[in-house]
Parts: structure tokens; sequence; C-alpha cells
């Protein structure tokens, strides 16, 4: 059983998914358990570290700390452990200590990841959105080939409505994972947004063809063409810049029916 | 002895002596040490060297650029331009570069400090490598030589008499037949396989590795990447960013979603947009 428990353990840390409830569930007998555990593995610090997270994400502050006691006898001059530190004092309300332990760790090293994430995390929590947007920035700089760094910082450009970098973002992220969906989708509607209408509808057609019936997707594709339609309509003049380069009336008609048509299907499918 | 003549079987009859203290001593030996080696290099050996945040930052640049050039018709012509631009300016500018100046003269790497602890890592195993195999190949020689200790399972062509029964001149003796010094080889192959079972995969008592390393001495200047010349790296990659030929992927996409959900039976190559 403990077995079991361990394995699903590790794959939730293998897809980082943030699960604290199942994971406070599966880590409970195997932490009462002392004996269940075989403290030759050295897997066993990384349940504990993994429940310590989820324990503070469910406001378990006794639980978390036993753990970061029990962290700390194995590995007492570890990074990855003082950042654990800034984190419970960031949980029960010391932003500030935690803010110290943070910069002190990013003196030391100004390559460690771990705390400059989480000194960006801690500036987006506390609201100061400008501040966190120039530490990512410079985050950035050096390790380019973060995606979901880029794609936080294309988040915290949509907060401040500054859509022409939040594009700029996702265009790097899209660089980086060209195949998946759900980044065009959010390339997509951030170009509707601002206005290229064109660009939009292309890149939500692409969400389409990437993963069949999409409704998201198909409904960017409906109000994106019904209205590079009606804004053809009006006089040349008056016509904004961001449909030039959108295909003929006669296929936007085809896509527009096209996609009706799927999205009336995929509501009125019995799966729901 | 029999067989004056050039018989292809040989019969001796050996002490069993020779087997108890001759045979299972080395093959104890050898497994012992090797164990020890093991044991030794994982106490001495350094923390692998921490990379410099300009190496990281130069590094990734050029990845950055890579991936540019490889992924360049997801994204719209427009950022491609203006992604391009930058970067070649950039690289051109050496923004990137760990020292600005562009003259990167090969770094000299004896006075190099960083590099130091690399290279003294490495001679370091190396040495825990040579020393032991030289010792025991001495002793061997010295305690267990001139006679015969085994009876090799195939034949051999006469040139390795000289190597295998180095001792024992004796011009009729089967190749077969061969001394205490050639056990030691077949167990510095052989027990590869058993030190991975008690050490686990990656172990540091393996024979042919030391015997690789010996070869590649002589080359110990040209570390694989160490002062990659990172200018040079950036002034061909932008060279080849500069004839990239943008074909954006989405160019025909209405017609491709179309065939997708069967609105059209196949996509016109003039494309009517």
């Amino acid at each position: 059983m403990s077995g079991g428990a361990l394995s699903l353990l590790a794959d939730i840390r293998q897809s980082s998914e943030r699960r604290p409830f199942a994971v406070l569930k599966l880590a409970e007998p195997l932490l009462n358990a002392q004996s269940s555990i075989s403290s030759n593995s050295d897997d066993v610090y990384l349940v504990y570290e993994q429940v310590f997270i989820a324990a503070l994400d469910e406001g378990q502050i006794e639980l978390a700390k036993a753990l970061l006691v029990l962290l700390r006898k194995r590995f007492a001059s570890s990074e990855r452990v003082k950042r654990l530190y800034g984190m419970i004092n960031e949980c029960v309300g010391h932003p500030e200590e935690a803010q110290l332990i943070y910069s002190q760790m990013h003196e030391k090293d100004n390559t460690n990841v771990l705390a400059h994430k989480r000194l960006i995390a801690l500036l987006k929590s506390q609201g100061q959105v400008g501040e966190a947007i120039k530490m990512l920035v410079s985050y950035l700089d050096t390790h380019t080939n973060d995606f979901e760094a880029w794609l936080e910082l294309s988040c915290l450009y949509l907060n401040t409505h500054m859509y022409p970098q939040a594009a700029f973002c996702l265009e790097e992220v899209i660089l980086q994972q060209p195949a998946n969906h759900y980044f065009h989708l959010c390339y997509a509607e951030i170009n509707y947004t601002m206005g290229n209408l064109a660009l939009a509808l292309k890149e939500f057609l692409r969400v389409v063809e990437l993963s069949t019936d999409n409704v998201r997707g198909f409904y960017g594709v409906k109000l994106v063409s019904d209205r590079i339609r009606a804004l053809r309509d009006l006089p040349k003049k008056e016509q904004p810049p961001g449909i030039a380069g959108a295909p003929q009336p006669a296929t936007l008609d085809r896509l527009s029916q096209l996609a009706t048509e799927r999205l009336v299907a995929a509501y009125s499918s019995s799966n729901d | 002895m029999s067989g004056l003549t050039e018989s292809t079987d040989q019969t001796m009859f050996l002490d069993p002596e020779i087997r108890n203290w001759v045979l299972f001593p080395i093959t104890i030996i050898m497994v012992l040490v090797g164990i020890f080696r093991h044991q030794l290099t994982i106490l001495m050996t350094g923390e692998p060297p921490k990379p410099d945040i300009k190496d990281i930052r130069q590094g990734k640049a050029l990845m950055r650029g890579q991936t540019l050039a490889q992924s360049n018709s997801y994204i719209p012509a427009s950022a491609f331009a203006n992604r391009k631009a930058y970067l070649c300016q950039a690289y051109e500018n050496g923004t990137f570069l760990k020292n600005k100046s562009k003259d990167q003269s090969p770094v000299n790497l004896m006075t190099d400090p960083k590099n130091m602890e690399v290279m003294m890592d490495g001679m370091k195993k190396q040495m825990m490598g040579i020393v032991p195999q030289t010792l025991i190949m001495g002793w061997i020689q010295f305690f267990f030589s001139g006679f015969i200790l085994i009876k090799l399972p195939f034949p051999l062509g006469m040139r390795f008499k000289q190597m295998l029964q180095s001792g024992i001149m004796t011009p009729n003796m089967d190749v077969r037949w061969v001394s205490s010094l050639s056990w030691y080889f077949i167990n510095l192959f052989g027990l590869r396989g058993v030190f991975s079972l008690i050490l686990g995969g990656e172990n540091s008592a393996d024979g042919i590795r030391d015997m690789t390393a010996m070869g590649t001495m002589g080359t110990m200047g040209q570390q694989a990447g160490q002062p990659q010349d990172f200018n040079k790296l950036f002034m061909s990659l932008k060279d080849s960013l500069s004839i990239v030929y943008h074909e954006w992927d989405l160019a025909n996409i209405e017609q491709r979603v179309l065939v997708k959900y069967g609105k059209q039976s196949q996509i016109y190559k003039s494309a009517a947009r």
C-alpha cells in the first residue's frame, strides 16, 4: 500500500501539479507510520518537501513546521531548505522576513533560480506588480529559455493592460512550445483584444486545428470572422488596420458557418 | 609434459595449490582494490563547478537564437523580423558576451582559476585509476611469474605467446596455457559486471575506463566545451539567422481547417485567401 501511495506522489511531483488535498491525504498514513517509510531511500525527503508545500496550501502550519524540522536536521545548510523557511514565513504573514531570507539567498548566489522566483512571487502576492515585472524581466534577461517565466510575465502584463508586451511574451512562449494549443489560444485572445483581427483569426484557427472541437477556439473563430465581415462592409476609409490580410468574405462565411456547426454539436452532445 | 609435436591438445597437470593461492587471491584483491578506489573517489571528488551568471546568460542567448532559427515558422512575420533584427544587432555588438571585449584571446587554461578546479579533479581521478593498476601489475609480475596458471578455452595466434606467457620461454607450449598476468587482464575486463552489481551503475572501479583515459591523457588541453569562443558562435548564428526564409506556418490555415472538418476536399495551392 505504501508503495502505491509513494508512486502516486512521485507522479504528482513529476507533473508538477498543485493538488494539496490529494497529497495530504496520500501522505497521511505514510507520515504516521514512520516505519513504513524506509529512511534509506532519499525519496523520503522529496516527499517531505512535497507534503510541506501541500500543508502550506491547506493551512496546516503545525504539520509544515514539523516537516521543516525534519528537513533541517538532514540538510542543515541547504539553500532549498532555506527557501522553505521563506515560504512558511510568507504563509503565516511575515512577508518582510521572507523577503529578507530570499534577498540574502539571491545576493549570495545570483544564479539561484529558486530565490529569484520566490522574490518575484512575493512581490506579486503583495500586489506590487510593477516591481514584480521589473524583477522578472531581469530574471528573463539571463534565463531566456524559461517559458513558464515568460508566461508569468505575460500574465503580469495583462494585469496592467499592457497588451503588446503581453503578446510579445506569448510569442516567446510559442517559439519554445509551438505545439501547445493553449498558448496559441492565449495569443489569439490577446490579439483579438488589441484589434489585430486578421492575426487573431489565424491563431484561433490554429487552436482549432491542434485541438479538435475546442470550444473556446471556435467561439474565437466565430466572433472574429463575424467582426471582420462587419468591418469589411464599412467604407474603405473607416476600416481599422487590424483586418488587413484577412481572408475573402466567402472564406469568412464558411469559417463562421463551420464554427457555428461545431459549437452546436459540442453543446448538444450528451457528455455532461 | 607431452608432445614434442605441435599437437593441439596438450594436457598439463597443474598443482591445485596454484589455484588456491594464485587464482582466487588475484581476483579477490582486484575486487577489494576496486571497491576501495570507488569509495576513495567519492570522498575526493569535489563539487562540480558552479556556472557563473554571465556564462548562463551567454549560453541561453545562444539557445534563444537557435530556437528562433528553428521554430521561426510559428510566429508571424513581423514578430520574427523584430527578433531577428534585435538578435543580429545584439550578437554584432556583443551584448551577451561574458567579457565585453570582442577579442576573445584563447583564455589561458592554466591560469583560469575555475578551470584549475576542474582540471585538478580530473587529474586526481586519473591518478586514482592508474596507480592501483600499476601497483597490482607490478605485484603480480613480482610474485606470480614464472609459471602457468590457466588454460584459455579458445585458441590464439602465436603472437600472443610473448605477452601471455611472459615468464616461461618454451617454444612449443600451446598459447592457450597462460601466465597469471593474463588472468589479471581477464579480471580487469570481467569484473566490470561484478562491480556494477556491487557498487551500482556509475562506479569508479572500472579498469577499462582508466585505460581509455590513459590514451586520451595527451589531449588534456582540449577540454570539451571549455573556452568555447562565443563570439564566433554568435557570429555564425547571426549569419544563419540572416539567411532564414520566413514562411509562416499559418499562411493557409483557413484551408487546412476547412479540410480537417470536412468542409472542403483538398487544399488549393493558389491560396486564394
